[in-house]
């Protein structure tokens, strides 16, 4: 079962970009009492102060360009982002989902549903997170999958010797080198790939 | 507690100043002319009707503060007006806080409810399709949208874009000006119109420009030589009142898709511009923004009549109970959308410098405001198009 962990949120520093009118302060004002540090930014900022970890990002199509640039400029990973917005047209949803935001908080703003939007918003961000980073580590590994059954073909084709036999001939000469499977096979494609090289191809 | 006796009190959110000040006060006199109407027959519940309101200027603060004043100081029955919906947005804030209602008379882009707004002006189902399809047919296929720098240009060219598109027609360009442009902004469109022109082509424009901006682009657009027979300007924006200040010559040949226009043939019609004539003089032009202007007080003072009350919630459910005889035909208040039944047509200006209309609604369309269209064209027979062209 998920669990809410406020203390999660109090440590958060959160940036409200929005005109300083009823909705920017009764934003910062409710952020404020969950015990986040708040700064209510006007007008968009070319960059975010540093290490901020949530954006309430005022969308207005007059200054849509400076809060898609100022996002962009973000330092990685970027924070979680909560679009607010008085228009509920495409146009406007699509502004939406062009600053890639995970919720949105709609005008004129409520005290009550700002701490939903954020526990909402926090955990698909990190979610999302994890599911990149498991990503990244899965497609190295597949890239590594793919070079070491290249290197095994080349061993079995050059000594014709059994696929089992290949993968043993590579772990032995890995674990010699003291390197890794991935880097050894890819250290025999870059050898077969030079002996094989005729004069006229250099 | 009010005396039976004592005036009803209606407030007014025209500008008379700033942007978009020509149109809104076009919509003023003819939201004023239903009034005195009414009060020539009896007022409303045999009350006479008193207008309050103060100029708001065309800016979204002005007039939301002046909506709040009207509904705390002036204790208005209903607040009529609003055009771009960057006004309308912030004052429905105050009507909902106030439980009251906004009878709001401008086409807009769509995509909205708010349970005490009745929207009077035509859906983008109700002008842009029909513009979409007559301008296709009789000009061309390559597009340039023109619009003022909110929200109601971006999501009407969003809105247009798809309609085109499913008329296999492309859009070339897309440029937004300040709401209030200098004569830099204007020669900067006309440039890059030329350019688009020069490097593929003619283009058809497509204008969401609203208010004094509308008026310089199309004085430019005339000055830089564009043959209009060919190359319109297509907009469900720019009527009457914003032509009699471009001026006869750079107004014909421009097309417009809206609900009403001056020259529509039927009595409730010349009913409506004879006493209007005859209240403002021959040179007050009339246009689609003002008949609603005038049709959604009338709607008003019949609901009103209906339930004999002020009260929100029975004013809110007899309107979609009854159809009212407006100028442009008969029109009623859908009851789930709170927009309105409404006579679609297209329009285009001739050499004597009046819209000749050249497509008309052969009965009101419903009202779409949260979708436009799937993928079938709007289903009328040639037959049933009266002064078609076609």
């Amino acid at each position: 079962m998920a669990r809410v962990r406020l203390k999660d949120l109090r440590g958060l520093k959160v940036v409200v970009v929005h005109p300083p009118d009823s909705d920017g302060m009764m934003m910062r004002e409710q952020l404020m009492r969950i015990g986040c540090r708040t700064d209510l930014i006007w007008p968009v900022p070319r960059s975010l102060p540093a290490r901020v970890d949530v954006v309430f990002a005022g969308l207005f199509f007059d200054s849509q360009e400076e809060i898609k640039a100022m996002l962009r400029r973000a330092e990685k990973p970027g924070p979680t982002i909560i679009g607010v917005v008085d228009y509920e047209n495409p146009a406007m949803l699509e502004l939406l989902l062009d600053i890639r935001a995970m919720a949105a908080a709609s005008k004129p703003v409520n005290s009550f549903g700002m701490l939903t939007n954020l526990v909402v918003a926090r955990a698909t961000w990190r979610e999302q997170q994890e599911t990149q980073e498991k990503i990244v580590k899965l497609e190295k590994k597949l890239i590594g999958q793919k070079v070491i059954s290249k290197a095994k073909s080349i061993l079995m084709d050059m000594h014709g010797m059994s696929e089992l036999d290949a993968h043993k001939m590579i772990r032995q000469q890995a674990m010699g080198k003291r390197t890794s499977i991935e880097e050894m096979a890819q250290a025999i494609i870059n050898a077969n790939d030079l002996l094989s090289a005729k004069p006229e191809d250099v | 507690m009010k005396s039976t006796d004592a005036p009803v009190t209606l407030g007014f959110l025209f500008s008379d100043t700033g942007a978009t000040s020509v149109i809104e006060r076009a919509q003023r006199l003819a939201a004023t002319l239903a009034i005195e109407e009414i009060n020539q027959n009896g007022g409303i519940l045999g009350r006479e009707v008193r207008i309050a309101g103060r100029d708001p200027g065309s800016d979204p603060v002005r007039f939301r503060a002046e909506a709040r004043r009207l509904l705390t100081e002036e204790h208005v029955e209903a607040l009529f007006g609003c055009y771009m919906s960057s006004t309308r947005k912030p004052v429905l804030r105050e009507v909902e806080a106030h439980r009251s209602m906004l009878f709001y008379p401008t086409h807009y882009e769509g995509f909205e409810y708010a349970p005490g707004c009745i929207y009077s002006g035509a859906a983008p189902n109700q002008n842009a399709r029909w513009l979409a399809d007559y301008m296709t047919e009789t000009y061309g296929h390559r597009y340039f949208f023109v619009g003022s720098n909110y929200v109601f240009p971006y999501e009407l060219n969003r809105i247009m874009r798809d309609l085109l598109s499913n008329r296999n027609a492309e859009v070339v360009d897309e440029v937004y000006i300040p709401v209030d442009p200098t004569d830099e902004d204007i020669d900067r469109v006309i440039s890059r119109i030329q350019e688009r022109t020069r490097d593929s082509g003619p283009v058809i424009i497509f204008s969401t420009i609203v208010g004094r901006g509308a008026v310089m682009f199309y004085q430019a657009y005339h000055r830089a030589g564009f043959d209009r027979s060919v190359c319109p300007i297509g907009s469900v924006t720019t009527g009457e009142p914003e032509m009699k200040v471009i001026g006869k010559e750079a107004s014909i040949g421009n097309v417009k898709a809206a609900p009403y226009f001056k020259v529509i043939k039927s009595e409730a019609n010349a009913r409506f511009v004879s006493a209007y004539l005859d209240r403002y003089g021959p040179d007050i032009p009339l246009c689609a923004e003002s008949e609603a202007a005038y049709f959604q007080v009338k709607l008003f003072a019949e609901a009103v009549r209906r339930v004999q009350s002020f009260d929100r919630d029975e004013l809110i459910s007899v309107l979609p109970t009854f159809s009212l005889e407006a100028p442009q035909g008969p029109v009623r208040v859908d009851e789930i959308t709170h927009h309105t039944s409404l006579w679609p047509r297209v329009a285009v200006v001739r050499e004597d410098g009046e819209f000749e209309i050249v497509r008309e609604a052969p009965a009101p369309v419903a009202p779409a405001p949260y979708l436009v269209e799937l993928d079938d064209p709007i289903v009328v027979s040639a037959g049933q198009l009266r002064g078609s062209t076609l």
